[in-house]
C-alpha cells in the first residue's frame, strides 16, 4: 500500500499527459474537418453535385443450356437499351419526340417508361426503349455530340434456339417481381443476425431491382447457378457522360453452363407428332432416370418472355382453352386406365394373389359385389393366364385380381411403384397425383370407401390420378429391376434412388407381358411393332367421364377418350421409357402407342429412321404420320370399343 | 488495510448517485441518440432500416452499463485471470465453430442472435493486463514484464488474426501502449520518437506527395478492403464530408450518403453521414462530446486511487480513443481506410455493448473509489 501511494502521483500525471494527447488528437482531427468542410468545401460540393464517380453494374452473362451431346439450347444475344439520362436534356419534351421519331414508336410509349422512374434521381439514366435496331443504334450514336442526353445500354436477353419445343423444359426468365426481391432481403436480414458489420451495405440481397431471374422450368431450379455474379465498376465522367478513367473494377463471374440429359433431336422428334395434340411424352433412361425428351402440348414460345411479354399476348397465352402454360408431364393427372396393370400384375405376384399360370375365364363381363363389370370386348377373352391378360388387357382378369387383393393392397404396391407421389423432378410446379384408399376416402370424401370401388381402381379407373412422369418412373422400376429412380433433367445432378420391394422374377414376368403386347395378339402390334426392333409396353384408354363416350370420330373431340400408352425399350437390355399420353386421343393403341413408336425409331435408328430405310422427304411437320383426332382413323375392327382396352 | 476513512465495506456503492460522473454517462448517452438518428438516414436507401435494431441495441447498452457499474470492479479483479481464459476460450470456439461475416470467421451465434467475441476480448484482456501490472511494484516496468504484458495481449491478437480479423486485433495495442505507458515505461522516450515519426510522415503526407500517389499508399495499406478501391472510398468519404460544408444539408438530405455513394454508411462511414447533413458544425459538436466524454473519462482514472483501477480506466479509454480518432481521422481522409468502427454512433450489436459496458465499469470504478477494498 505504501508502494502504491508513493507512485500514485506518477500515475495521475501520466494519465494526464495521455488526456492532453486525446485533446490534442481530437483537435487534430477537427483541424482535418475544418479543411475539408471549410477551406475545400465548395470543391467538394461541385463533385458532389457533378457526380462524377459513378458504379455501373457489369451484368454477368447467364449460363448457356446445352443438350447431353452438348448442343446449344440455349444463348445470350444482345440487345440494345435507349437510355435517357435526364439531368443532361435541355428539354425533356422534346428528347422524347425525338426519340420517338428515330424509333418510330409511339411518344406515349416512351413516356410511360420515363414514368416508371419518376422515383429515382435525375441523374439516373432511365430506359426508355428496349430491343433497338441496328440502324437505330447508329444513328443515336451519330448524334451523341448534340444530344448528351442519350446513352445506349447492351444488355444480353436469353435465345430460346428451340423456342416451343422445350418451352415447359426450359422455362423463362422474367424481371425480378416486389415479392422476389422482398423475398431476398428477408433472406440477407436472417444472414445478418441483428448486428452484421459487413463493410458494405450491410448484407447484399441476392436480387437487385431490375435483375432478370429464372421464372419457370430450367431456368428457375438452376437459377443460381445459371446467373453468376453480377460485378461492377466505378468510372470518372465528364460532363457529358464520357468515360474519363476506371476508378476500380470487379469482374462479373459468368454463370455456369448447364448440360442436360435431354436428346434434342429426340424432344424435337416428340414435339413434332403432338403438335397439333393435346398431351405429353415422357421419355427417359431407365437406368438412371435422366430424361431425354418431355414435351407437353400445346406449348408457347418462351422467347415472347424473354424481350418482355406483351399484355396481349400474356392474355392469349392464359385464355387458351389447353392451357399451353401447363406442364402436362408433371401437372396434369388422370386415371392410368390399363397402364396401371402392370403395377397390378406385380402387386398379384408379389403377394402371392396369382401365379403365372393363374388363370380366369372372361366372357365379355363379370358380377362382382352384385355389380355387372364390362370387359371392352364384347365377346370375352375366353380363359386367360397373366400374359395374355396383360397382352390383351383383359379387364376381367384384373376385376378378379382387384378383388382378391383389396385396395389396401393396391394402394401400397402403387406407392412403391412411385403413383400418386411426386417424382422428385427438379421442375417447379409437380403435383402428386392421388392414389386412394378407405382412409382417403373418409377423410376427403367423407364416406366409406364402396368395394366396388376396388374393383373399377384394378383397371386403372376411379379415383386413382397419374403424372406421365410417374408412370414413366413405374415402368422404368419394372425396366430396371426394382430400382425407383428420380427423373432428372441436368446431368451430374444429385438423383437419388429408391428399391421397389419386389422379387426381380416377377418383374420379369411382367416385362414379358408388356412385351407380349407388341407382339402378335398384342393390343399395340398391329400398328406400332417396329420390325427388327423388340420393345414392349402397354396401352390405356381411359374414358372421359359424363355422357356418351368413346373413341369414334363421330365424337365431339372434347368426348373422346384419353389414350395412354407406356413403354420401355429394347426388351432385353432396356435403355429408353416412353411414356405418352394423348388426352381425347381415343384408344391407347391407335392414339398413344404410334406416337411411342416415332420415338424409337428416332433414338434407337430403327424402322423408318433406320440408317438406309427409305427416307421421304417431308417437311418438318409431318413427319410423325400417327393418327391424330384430325387423321383419318382405321376400320372399326381394330380399334376397340368404348371402355378399357 | 483499513485506514482511517470511516465507510464501511457494507456500504453500498450507489447509495449516492450524485457522486456519480453524470457528465461521462450524459455525453455517452446523447452520442448514442445521435448515432440511433444517424443511422436510420444512413439506412434509408438501404434494403433495411437500422433504425430499430440500433435503439434496440442501445437499450440493452444501458442495461450493461448499469449491470457493468453494479459489479464491484474489485471482484472482477479478483477474478481477471479465469474471465481472461474464458475470453480467450470463446475466441478460440469462434475459431472452430464460429459463423463467416465480412470474409472472417468471427461471430458466434446463440438463437439466431451473433455475437463477436472479440469485443468481448477487449474488455477480458484489459481487466487481466491491468491486474498484473498492477501487481508489479516497480517504478518502471522492465523488460520481463514488457515481455508479460506483450503477450497477455498477444494471444487475444493472435486468435483474432486467425479469423483473419486484423482490424480488430490491432484495436489491442494502443490499449497496451496506453496501459504500459501508464504503468510506468520511459514514456519521454517513446513520446519523442512517436512525434518524430508522426511529423515526419505527416510532413510527406501533406507535402511530398501528390493524391494518386496517397491514393496508392491507401490501396497498398489495405490490399483486401472494398475490391472497388479503397480511393473510391476515400473520396467518397471525403465528398460526403466537404459537401457539407459549414452547416450541412439537412436531415436526410445528404445526396451522397442518400444516393449509395458511400460505402458502409450505417457503420464505419456514419460519421461521415453525419458531417454531410449537419456540416462543419455538427462535425465539431460530436467531436466536442467525445471531448467531453473522454476527458472525463480519463479524470475519473486520475481519481482513482488504486493502482489496478487507474490501469484499467487507462485500458478502457485508451481503447475507445483510438477508435474514436481513427474512424474520425479516417473519414476525413487522414489516415488509411481500415474497418474500424466509431463508438456509440456506429451500428453493430456487440460493439455498442461493449463500449457501454466500458462506461459501466468506469463509473463503477468512479464510485467505489471511497469505498476499501
Amino acid at each position: 500500500m505504501q508502494v502504491q501511494r508513493q507512485y500514485r502521483d506518477d500515475l495521475t500525471n501520466r494519465v494526464r499527459v495521455l488526456t492532453v494527447l486525446v485533446a490534442v488528437g481530437l483537435v487534430v482531427v477537427g483541424g482535418g474537418f475544418w479543411y475539408v468542410q471549410l477551406v475545400q468545401g465548395g470543391h467538394y460540393r461541385e463533385l458532389a453535385e457533378n457526380n462524377r464517380l459513378r458504379r455501373m453494374a457489369i451484368r454477368a452473362p447467364r449460363g448457356l443450356i446445352y443438350d447431353r451431346e452438348g448442343r446449344l439450347m440455349v444463348e445470350n444475344a444482345p440487345s440494345y437499351d435507349l437510355l435517357l439520362d435526364r439531368s443532361r436534356t435541355r428539354d425533356l419534351e422534346e428528347s422524347l419526340e425525338y426519340a420517338a421519331m428515330v424509333l418510330g414508336r409511339p411518344v406515349e410509349e416512351l413516356r410511360k417508361a420515363l414514368d416508371a422512374a419518376r422515383g429515382q434521381p435525375a441523374s439516373h439514366p432511365v430506359p426508355i426503349a428496349r430491343s433497338l435496331t441496328l440502324p437505330q443504334v447508329a444513328k443515336f450514336s451519330a448524334v451523341a455530340l448534340e444530344r448528351p442526353e442519350f446513352e445506349i445500354d447492351v444488355r444480353h436477353l436469353r435465345l430460346y434456339r428451340n423456342g416451343p419445343q422445350v418451352a415447359h423444359l426450359i422455362g423463362y426468365l422474367g424481371e425480378v417481381s416486389e415479392a422476389d426481391l422482398e423475398r431476398a432481403r428477408a433472406e440477407a436480414e436472417a444472414r445478418e443476425d441483428g448486428d452484421r458489420r459487413d463493410g458494405a451495405d450491410g448484407v447484399e440481397p441476392r436480387y437487385r431491382m431490375g435483375d432478370l431471374i429464372g421464372k419457370k422450368g430450367i431456368e428457375l431450379t438452376y437459377d443460381d447457378m445459371l446467373r453468376g455474379v453480377n460485378g461492377e465498376r466505378a468510372v470518372v465522367v465528364d460532363s457529358r457522360g464520357n468515360l474519363i478513367q476506371e476508378y476500380g473494377r470487379v469482374d462479373s463471374d459468368a454463370g455456369d453452363p448447364l448440360r442436360l440429359t435431354l436428346d434434342l433431336p429426340l424432344q424435337q422428334a416428340a414435339e413434332r407428332v403432338m403438335r397439333d395434340k393435346v398431351g405429353a411424352v415422357v421419355a427417359l433412361d431407365p437406368r438412371d432416370g435422366a430424361v431425354r425428351a418431355m414435351v407437353s402440348s400445346p406449348s408457347y414460345d418462351p422467347n415472347l418472355f424473354a424481350r418482355g411479354i406483351r399484355a396481349a399476348e400474356w392474355k392469349e397465352l392464359l385464355e387458351h382453352e389447353n392451357d399451353p402454360l401447363q406442364n402436362r408431364a408433371i401437372q396434369n393427372q388422370h386415371s392410368p386406365g390399363s397402364v396401371l396393370k402392370i403395377v397390378m400384375a406385380a402387386a398379384g405376384l408379389s403377394e402371392g394373389v396369382i401365379t403365372p399360370s393363374t388363370s380366369v375365364h372372361c366372357s365379355g363381363g363379370t358380377v362382382i359385389y352384385g355389380r355387372h363389370f364390362k370387359c371392352w370386348k364384347a365377346g370375352g377373352h375366353g380363359t386367360v393366364s397373366l400374359n395374355r391378360a396383360i397382352a390383351q388387357s383383359c379387364n376381367v382378369y384384373f376385376y378378379h385380381l382387384g378383388r382378391e387383393l383389396g385396395i389396401e393392397r393396391i394402394a401400397k404396391w402403387a406407392r412403391a411403384f412411385g403413383l400418386g407421389e411426386r417424382s422428385g423432378i427438379e421442375l417447379d410446379g409437380e403435383i402428386p397425383g392421388l392414389v386412394p384408399d378407405p382412409e382417403w376416402s373418409l377423410r376427403t370424401r367423407k364416406h366409406q370407401w364402396f368395394p366396388g370401388e376396388t374393383i373399377s381402381v384394378s383397371i386403372g379407373q376411379g379415383a386413382i390420378s397419374v403424372t406421365p412422369i410417374q408412370i414413366a418412373r413405374a415402368v422404368a422400376a419394372i425396366a430396371n429391376g426394382g430400382t425407383l429412380v428420380t427423373p432428372h433433367l441436368v446431368e451430374g445432378a444429385p438423383a437419388p434412388t429408391d428399391r421397389v420391394p419386389v422379387d426381380p422374377r416377377v418383374l420379369e414376368l411382367v416385362r414379358q407381358g408388356m412385351a407380349s403386347v407388341m407382339q402378335p395378339g398384342g393390343t399395340a402390334y398391329w400398328r406400332s411393332h417396329i420390325p427388327g426392333f423388340d420393345y414392349a409396353g402397354k396401352t390405356g384408354t381411359v374414358q372421359v367421364v359424363g355422357g356418351r363416350t368413346g373413341d369414334s370420330d363421330d365424337l365431339p373431340w372434347k368426348l373422346r377418350n384419353h389414350a395412354w400408352f407406356a413403354s420401355f425399350g429394347p426388351v432385353e437390355e432396356p435403355r429408353l421409357v416412353v411414356v405418352v399420353l394423348n388426352e381425347h386421343g381415343g384408344s391407347g393403341s391407335s392414339g398413344a402407342a404410334p406416337i411411342a413408336k416415332v420415338l424409337y425409331e428416332e433414338y434407337f435408328e430403327v424402322g423408318d429412321r433406320a440408317p438406309g430405310a427409305a427416307r421421304p422427304g417431308r417437311p418438318a411437320g409431318q413427319v410423325a404420320s400417327s393418327p391424330g383426332p384430325a387423321a383419318p382413323q382405321p376400320s372399326a375392327a381394330q380399334a376397340p370399343p368404348a371402355g378399357t382396352e | 488495510m483499513t485506514t482511517g476513512i470511516p465507510i464501511s465495506e457494507e456500504r453500498p456503492a450507489f447509495r449516492n448517485l450524485s457522486g456519480m460522473d453524470w457528465a461521462l454517462v450524459l455525453s455517452a448517452l446523447v452520442l448514442a441518440a445521435i448515432g440511433v438518428a444517424t443511422v436510420h438516414s444512413a439506412s434509408a436507401e438501404m434494403p433495411i432500416d437500422y433504425l430499430p435494431r440500433q435503439a434496440l441495441w442501445v437499450g440493452l447498452g444501458v442495461l450493461f452499463m448499469a449491470v457493468a457499474g453494479a459489479i464491484n470492479y474489485r471482484t472482477l479483479v479478483d477474478l481477471a485471470l479465469p474471465i481472461y481464459l474464458m475470453g480467450l476460450g470463446l475466441l478460440v470456439l469462434v475459431l472452430v465453430a464460429g459463423e463467416v461475416g465480412g470474409g472472417a470467421r468471427s461471430w458466434l451465434e446463440f438463437g439466431g442472435v451473433g455475437a463477436q467475441p472479440g469485443e468481448l476480448a477487449k474488455l477480458t484482456t484489459a481487466l487481466f493486463l491491468a491486474r498484473y501490472l498492477a501487481g508489479v511494484n516497480k517504478r518502471y516496468l522492465g523488460v520481463k514484464e514488457l515481455a508479460v504484458a506483450g503477450l497477455i495481449v498477444a494471444a487475444p491478437m493472435v486468435l483474432l488474426a486467425l479469423q483473419p480479423d486484423l482490424g480488430s486485433a490491432v484495436m489491442f495495442l494502443p490499449m497496451l501502449a496506453g496501459m504500459v505507458v501508464v504503468a510506468g515505461l520511459k514514456w519521454r522516450f517513446l513520446a519523442i520518437a512517436a512525434l518524430v515519426v508522426v511529423a515526419a510522415g505527416a510532413g510527406v503526407w501533406f507535402f511530398g506527395m501528390q493524391d494518386y500517389q496517397r491514393q496508392r499508399v491507401f490501396t497498398f495499406l489495405n490490399p483486401e478492403s472494398d475490391p472497388l478501391g479503397a480511393g473510391y472510398q476515400v473520396q467518397q468519404s471525403k465528398i460526403a464530408v466537404g459537401s457539407g460544408e459549414l452547416a450541412g444539408k439537412g436531415y436526410m438530405q445528404g445526396t451522397q450518403s442518400q444516393l449509395r455513394f458511400l460505402p458502409a454508411r450505417h457503420t464505419d462511414f456514419i460519421f461521415a453521414v453525419l458531417a454531410e447533413e449537419w456540416g462543419f458544425v455538427g462535425s465539431v459538436a460530436v467531436l466536442g462530446l467525445y471531448a467531453i466524454f473522454l476527458i472525463n473519462a480519463l479524470r475519473i482514472g486520475m481519481r482513482a486511487r488504486e493502482r489496478v483501477a487507474v490501469l484499467l480506466v487507462v485500458g478502457l479509454v485508451s481503447l475507445v480513443a483510438f477508435h474514436v480518432l481513427y474512424n474520425t481521422a479516417m473519414v476525413v481522409g487522414l489516415v488509411p481506410i481500415t474497418g474500424i468502427p466509431l463508438p456509440f454512433l456506429s451500428y453493430g450489436g456487440s460493439f455498442t455493448l461493449l463500449n457501454f459496458a466500458i462506461v459501466g465499469i468506469l463509473v463503477g470504478v468512479d464510485v467505489r473509489r471511497y469505498v476499501n477494498a
